[in-house]
């Protein structure tokens, strides 16, 4: 072989050999490019609708690796059952916790810090358990691991944060959808305030920014928004059923202003009412015009 | 032999008495699971005061009947075989050996009996102070117990920071086993915490100048047992062999004075056995007899002074003003299903089961705030923390029924006191600055605050739009979470009394 046909053969070669892979790349792209933003499932079934979600929008892989420490961060902050809606739906956490151990996930740990105290919330929620059940490993938070950590935010420079969620490979956020006294709703932004230590009364002061700049910080990878019941009166602590609305909704997105945006609508809200979302489009965290999101719907 | 018996008893009741104490403690159920308060329940001593003070024939059945019987047949056995305190006397009286004579006191705990019974004819119940259950478990769990997690938890914080390798590793993985076994679930604090730590240890102390000093002069319940005990079947006999060396004398927990044969004291004796095995003539035993022990002869001077005490005792605590509706402590607030306070101090007994079992650690023991009688008693402390919602733990462990046991839904419509907004403090109307903290967290199902909207006047001369928090007069239960929770620090914003409390038909505010 001289030099010239080894040339020519080898250009063949290299382009017969690229094809495959400018073929996988461009689908991928193309995939991408088609692939929803945000979906959303109405369904009966809890576990079946998150699932259904999520391959909406590539599946749980596309978040969760083989090996990581994923961090599932439901809202356990009050004493309540779970048809009170004040707490993530159990059926729901349990449900995510199982698709990130099929993911491969190395661990997956479920916390929060609540309100009301975390014994009772943890039980009276039936979070502790079903999360337990599923193979997550369920704690309390520990004083001890909470560190000041610098923020760097426009409202909030520095603040003691829980160590497990800041360090995790992976943040899932899976708020219930509530209203509340100052953000009007408590959603995926407001659900992070669970990582946080401190006097955290004092963040209401300033509470869109905050919400902002902290959801910037910790900056979880998806968030579930679980409106499977959802309370639209006497929030976030509720208590009385009739407040409450089954939705059997649940919305997933990897755009946490877009989470919240959609979330919005859930209670008849447009995106720009919620301060954090406002902000949060502002500050770049995401985008709040749900018009140019490609959004899935699917009806189980 | 029989002394190795006994000390398996004494040590399988204070293992079970603390476990029972670990496990007044939340679990997140609704209810506590474990029957923590049985030796409460089993108790003579509070089970007659009670029932004298507050005149309640259904309170005459009682596990306490079942300790009587077996004085009544057995002599003192539970003072020397089951009572936890009567273990952590002969514990504390093992570190040494007191040099010097008895004092021979025995008659002080009959008169503190006398005195304490009289009292609770006349409806006080002053036991508890002085009951040997009541004070140690309001020892452990106000002193002792948090004493103990704090020194733990600083050990244990201490190597974390020192990152010293391996031992660090190995300390976390204990300091994890404690959390889970041993530890509490949040530090306890409490009020008074040094004084009530230092009368218990005190107490124990004084195995040191004499054993079981308490048990011997002062316990009152002990006192109780050793009149029931005079009739006892189970007697000590010692037979010909004796040859008066003494041996028994110095090993008698009681004082009973055993080396005066057929003279000793049957109502000090706590049937420890101590001088059966110990005695090298093996001249001792313990057997069934009917014959009469020899009377108590206590003074009648004294047992009409002691008498006369415990009746002039009634008035003179209760010549308070804090009884006059209006005057009494605002901060007098109590646990829910608390009785109306003339009730629930016949009841209290200020053993500090509820305090234990608090969620929050917003229970604390009072100091005047009801009044000399109500020393110990629980009272609600909203700055340290408030009375969770669907809590109602605090009556499920209540030995006497002073705090009811309460269903959930009960507990939703009892209030134990109203919160109340200082505008002067609270940020939206003082400083225009947002804050809504006590509304969100206020728990009723129908919020019992409400936002209102408003503008407020800034320095700057221009006005901001702020939410106002108004309470709901007819809504609020008086948990305090609002006051808890409230971050003006020190002064809260919002604060709860117990006005409007619905245990107390004078304690009101609405023409309802």
């Amino acid at each position: 072989m001289n030099r010239r046909e080894f040339l020519k053969s080898a250009a063949v070669a290299g382009t017969v050999l690229t094809v495959p892979s400018a073929v996988a790349l461009l689908a991928g792209r193309l995939e991408a490019a088609v692939r929803p933003d945000l979906c959303v499932v109405r369904g009966k079934v809890p576990a079946a609708s998150v699932r259904a979600a999520l391959d909406g929008i590539g599946g749980i892989r596309r978040f969760v690796a083989r090996g990581d420490i994923v961090v599932v961060k439901p809202n356990i902050g009050w004493d309540r059952l779970p048809e009170y809606a004040a707490t993530t739906n159990p059926e729901l956490v349990a449900a995510v916790v199982r698709l990130c151990i099929d993911a491969g996930a190395k661990k997956v740990k479920v916390f929060d810090h609540p309100v009301s105290d975390a014994r009772r919330t943890y039980r009276q929620s039936g979070i502790a358990e079903a999360a337990a059940a599923a193979g997550a490993e369920v704690s309390f938070t520990d004083d001890r691991k909470f560190r000041e950590m610098k923020i760097g935010g426009e409202t909030l420079k520095s603040w003691p944060l829980y160590t497990e969620a800041v360090e995790a490979d992976k943040l899932i956020n899976i708020p219930i959808a509530k209203v509340h006294g100052t953000s009007r709703l408590t959603l995926g932004m407001k659900n992070l305030m669970g990582v946080m230590g401190g006097w955290r009364g004092r963040i209401h002061q300033r509470i869109d920014g905050s919400l902002v700049d902290l959801a910037a910080f910790v900056n979880p990878s998806l968030v579930i928004i679980d409106a499977v019941r959802i309370l639209t009166a006497n929030g976030p602590q509720g208590g009385d059923l009739a407040d409450v609305k089954r939705l059997d909704t649940i919305v997933v997105c990897a755009d946490q202003v877009a989470a919240d945006a959609y979330g919005a609508m859930l209670f008849g809200l447009k995106p720009a009412d919620l301060g954090c979302v406002r902000l949060g489009q502002q500050a770049g965290l995401g985008t709040a015009n749900l018009e140019k999101l490609n959004i899935r719907k699917i009806d189980l | 032999m029989l002394r190795n018996l006994r000390r398996t008893s004494q040590s399988v009741f204070l293992l079970i008495f603390l476990y029972l104490f670990l496990q007044t403690e939340s679990k997140g159920a609704n209810d506590i699971g474990y029957p923590v308060k049985v030796f409460l329940d089993a108790d003579p001593l509070l089970w007659l005061t009670t029932l004298l003070a507050t005149r309640s024939p259904e309170r005459i059945l009682s596990l306490a009947l079942i300790v009587i019987i077996a004085t009544i047949l057995l002599g003192r056995v539970f003072c020397g075989w089951g009572c936890p305190l009567g273990a952590l006397n002969d514990l504390a009286g093992s570190l040494g050996r007191p040099r010097r004579k008895p004092f021979g006191w025995f008659t002080l705990k009959y008169l503190i009996l006398i005195f304490l019974v009289a009292a609770s004819v006349f409806t006080l119940q002053a036991a508890g102070f002085l009951d040997p259950l009541s004070l140690t478990i309001r020892s452990l769990a106000l002193a002792i117990y948090p004493a103990f997690s704090h020194a733990a938890s600083a050990l244990f914080d201490m190597l974390l920071a020192a990152q010293i390798p391996m031992l660090t590793d190995a300390s976390e993985a204990v300091y994890g086993l404690l959390k889970k076994t041993l530890l509490p679930f949040r530090p306890p604090q409490f009020h008074q915490a040094l004084f009530l730590g230092a009368v218990f240890l005190g107490i124990l102390g004084l195995n040191l100048v004499e054993r079981r000093f308490w048990c011997r002069y002062l316990c009152p319940l002990g006192a109780l047992l050793g009149l029931l005990s005079s009739r006892a079947l189970l007697k000590r006999s010692v037979s010909e062999g004796c040859d008066g060396c003494g041996a028994c004398a110095a090993s008698c927990p009681g004082g009973a004075r055993p080396e005066m044969k057929d003279g000793w004291s049957v109502r000090e004796c706590v049937a420890c056995m101590n001088c059966d095995d110990l005695c090298p003539q093996g001249a001792v035993r313990f057997g069934f007899s009917t014959k009469k022990a020899a009377a108590l002869d206590l003074g009648r001077r004294r047992v009409v002074a002691s008498l006369a005490a415990g009746a002039m005792v009634v008035p003179l605590v209760r010549i308070t003003p804090l009884a006059k509706a209006g005057a009494a402590d605002p901060a007098l607030i109590r646990p829910p299903g608390a009785l109306p306070e003339n009730d629930f101090l016949r009841r209290c007994v200020k053993c500090g089961e509820c305090m234990k079992v608090c969620l929050t650690g917003g229970l604390q023991p009072a100091l005047l705030e009801g009044g000399v009688e109500g020393l110990w008693t629980p009272l609600l402390v909203p700055r340290i923390g408030y009375c969770e919602y669907r809590c109602t733990l605090c009556g499920q462990v209540c030995p006497t029924g002073a705090i009811a046991k309460l269903g959930l839904e009960e507990k939703a419509k009892v209030k134990i006191g109203l919160a109340m907004i200082d505008p002067g403090r609270c940020l939206p109307y003082a400083h225009g600055t947002p804050c809504i903290v006590c509304e969100e967290v206020c728990p009723t199902p129908k919020k019992a605050i409400w936002l209102e909207e408003a503008m407020a006047g800034m320095n700057d001369g221009k006005a901001v739009a702020v939410k106002r928090p108004h309470v709901d007069l007819d809504l609020c239960i008086g948990c305090g979470i609002c006051e808890t929770q409230c971050p003006v620090l020190g002064r809260p914003a919002i604060a709860v009394t117990s006005l409007g409390e619905t245990r107390s038909k004078d304690n009101r505010l609405l023409l309802r």
